[in-house]
């Protein structure tokens, strides 16, 4: 048996598929490549399905982030607060605005310290940007209150976690406003690269809108200097078809997340995080602690399944943090873990065969 | 023949996409079938192609025309405090680009003749902070490149050549992008050679900024794991690759039929509008059609009529726009500039256009000036 990490040659059946071609075919038909109907569908149902009032195309979850910090006003000397451990597009936007990442350590679901946070606010706090990290929310009420207490934005980083909500409430709708990611491997994605922002205010939609266009009020007046980040037409025809079946696919992934766990619990030499009730987690990654992990990852390999690391180099180690200033020691919890999370399979491909010879896969590892 | 129920768009995607809707589809099939959405091969396959075609050693695909120009000017170290000079009467990008990075855009006017940046003006606009001099190809005829590389070289300035809208243009024999330390294309769906949506792509020879580029397009990830320095993503999409691959194998023959259309255009007006010449050693591959006329916007609006769409490319020159007014310009910085905004009209050009509808443009025209 062979467990892959990469799901995407099994996507969609062989007519499903079909019929996004013949929907790319239309397209191709038309003409309408940029900002094209299909876009603007995409938006009215993303913003619907969040619970909010706009949502944004761009062009990745990147831009999606940048964009999100530009419309607060965020740049040169001001800090944004995020956590240590996440993708570096995070810290990556940050710095795209000319601001300084600050980091906070994480708790023992890989989510943002909550308790932490306030102890690194400075006068140069501009933002909170919590990340659903791995498909999980943090604990978003406790963030809201800190920001609405120390007059800050707050920005989601919802890339991974589109279908994740905290006590019924979307993912990306507590915030000011939330970025996500649709890269092929989220469980909202496309063909390709996309992303979204969604918020409730109408000032910041406008500004977005203008700003992933060149900043154009019409086709001849630019009224501020603007980039080009738009969702491609293309990619939201495809991303309209897979929000048809994002909320099926978080719930089968939900569905594996618990089968894992369960077939894992009495592994000593696996820790499994809490998972709080409250929380619904959208397990774009299933990540567990494990003991001897880069021995566990080659046993894995050769009994074909895909494990990975995400990651194994926090982002205040990385070369590009260097002139940040941090040290190794300094998040002690966030680099224990990148000594030993392994990220299983855990999309809704899967078959429950398959996920219990995962896990009969690491069980038989600790027995040898 | 009435004339009058002959509609000319101002474009015919729809024209073009049926002429290789088969081979699209079959492309974008591929990437469906091996599911590397994420710079998989038919991204390196473009840019050897594209490299090629240009003559240069290196060629590295994104998202975007403006982020091309973003990603350039950022690797040969534009940031705050410095200026970039580029051209007025160009599309935003050109001059965004620059303000984007925190520096400053510089202007310099441009020449009657092609409309393109004045190397005679090029001189007097350089200062210590100078990095970067963006000329630009508009509408497809090279910017007089030989004096502007000479002074680039005198003052030790790199030239990014803005070739947004110059995809087969050439300059005494070599092609556009190939010219400067760099040049910028946008594969826009109204460019000669473009995507289904936004892609865009960047040319040098230059081995250290082309190794920075491929970096910097994707996260600045060394690898999987290793972050050298924070950058956005912003590569070009695998499924817009195989478009253009597509694309591509037909690009010579649509520049011809452009041409073609031209000529044709040229013939019929140039008695009473100034048409488009190409300078002696140029390949201009006609992006826009544009002509300067007496009383434009009447013209226009006799076009629209008679079912012409015409446009014009640009009204509000960059550095009259609500977004230019910290640079502190009045209109007439840029006389030639200003002169032109009032006069340019871009006529609808593809090769798709019918006899009739030449018939139509040409018939347009001329009657408004009682020709």
């Amino acid at each position: 048996m062979k467990v892959p990490y990469n799901y995407l040659d099994r996507q969609f059946g062989p007519a499903e598929t079909e019929s996004i071609i013949d929907d790319l075919r239309a397209l191709v038909g038309t003409g309408e490549f940029t900002i094209g109907p299909p876009v603007l569908e995409f938006e009215r149902r993303l913003s619907a399905m969040i619970g909010v009032k706009h949502a944004i195309g761009t062009n990745t979850g990147t831009d999606a982030l940048i964009l999100a910090l530009k419309a607060l006003g965020v740049g040169p000397g001001d800090e944004v607060i995020t956590q240590v451990n996440t993708f570096y597009a995070t810290a990556g936007a940050i710095v795209a605005v000319g601001a300084r990442p600050v980091f906070v350590d994480v708790d023992d679901q890989y989510a943002i310290d909550a308790r932490l946070i306030e102890a690194t606010i400075t006068p140069r706090t501009k933002a909170l940007l919590p990340v659903h990290w791995a498909g999980l929310p943090p604990d978003m009420p406790a963030i809201m209150d800190l920001a609405r207490r120390r007059s800050l934005y707050v920005v989601e980083d919802a890339c991974p976690a589109t279908g994740a909500a905290y006590a019924g409430q979307a993912a990306g709708s507590f915030g000011d406003l939330a970025a996500f990611s649709m890269h092929p491997l989220k469980p909202l994605h496309v063909w390709g690269d996309g992303g979204a922002l969604v918020t409730d205010d109408d000032h910041h939609a406008r500004w977005l809108r203008l700003y992933r266009n060149h900043g154009m009020v019409n086709r001849d007046e630019i009224e501020m200097w603007g980039v080009n980040q738009r969702l491609q037409t293309l990619q939201a025809v495809v991303a309209n078809r897979v929000l048809d079946r994002v909320g099926g696919w978080v719930d089968r992934r939900i569905e594996i997340a618990g089968r894992l766990d369960r077939g894992l619990a009495d592994v000593r030499q696996v820790r499994v995080p809490p998972r709080p009730p409250e929380r619904r987690n959208a397990f774009q990654l299933y990540i567990v602690r494990c003991e001897r992990r880069d021995e566990l990852l080659k046993y894995l390999a050769a009994e074909n399944v895909e494990a990975k690391v995400h990651y194994p180099i926090p982002l205040h180690l990385q070369p590009a943090a260097r002139e940040l200033g941090y040290r190794r020691g300094d998040f002690p919890v966030a680099e224990a873990q990148a000594q030993d999370i392994v990220t299983l399979p855990g999309h809704q491909y899967l078959t429950n065969a398959e996920v219990d010879y995962m896990i009969d896969r690491v069980r038989r590892f600790y027995r040898r | 023949m009435d004339r009058s129920a002959i509609r000319v768009p101002y474009v015919a995607l729809p024209l073009r996409a049926a002429r290789v809707k088969k081979e699209l589809m079959a492309a974008i099939e591929k990437v469906v079938d091996h599911g590397v959405y994420i710079l998989g091969p038919e991204v390196e396959d473009f840019e050897h192609r594209f490299a090629h075609y240009c003559g240069t050693r290196y060629a590295v695909g994104v998202g975007d025309g403006t982020s091309a120009l973003i990603l350039t000017l950022k690797g040969l170290g534009v940031g705050p405090g410095d200026e970039v000079i580029t051209a007025p009467n160009s599309f935003v990008a050109s001059a965004s680009s620059a303000a984007l990075l925190g520096a400053t855009p510089r202007f310099v006017d441009v020449r009657r003749e092609d409309m393109n940046m004045d190397p005679s003006l090029l001189e007097r606009a350089i200062s210590p902070r100078t990095k970067a001099i963006v000329p630009v190809h508009l509408a497809g005829h090279p910017a007089d490149m030989e004096p502007i590389l000479k002074i680039g070289e005198r003052y030790g300035i790199p030239i990014v050549e803005d070739a947004a809208q110059a995809v087969g243009t050439s300059y005494h024999g070599k092609r556009a992008g190939s010219l400067g330390r760099a040049g910028c294309f946008s594969l826009h769906p109204l460019k000669n050679l473009h995507a289904i949506g936004d892609a865009g792509v960047i040319v040098t020879d230059d081995e250290g900024l082309y190794r920075w580029l491929l970096k910097a397009r994707n996260h600045g990830l060394r690898n999987r794991d290793e972050v050298e320095f924070w950058s956005p993503n912003t590569r070009l999409d695998t499924l817009q690759a195989a478009v253009l691959t597509v694309m591509f194998g037909h690009l010579d023959e649509w520049i011809r039929e452009r041409r073609e259309v031209a000529e044709h255009f040229r013939a019929g007006l140039r008695d009473v509008v100034r048409v488009p010449e190409e300078a002696p050693g140029c390949f201009h591959t006609y992006q826009t059609f544009v002509v300067e006329a007496e009383r434009r916007d009447d013209l226009l609006a006799h076009l629209r009529r008679r079912g012409v769409d015409a446009k014009v490319h640009y009204p509000l020159a960059i550095h009259m726009q609500p977004a230019a007014r910290t640079l502190g310009h009045q209109p007439d910085d840029f006389p030639v500039t200003r002169e032109l905004a009032d006069r340019i009209v871009s006529l609808p050009i593809y090769g798709e256009m019918t006899s009739e509808q030449r018939g139509t443009v040409i018939d347009g025209v001329r009657t408004f000036y009682g020709a």
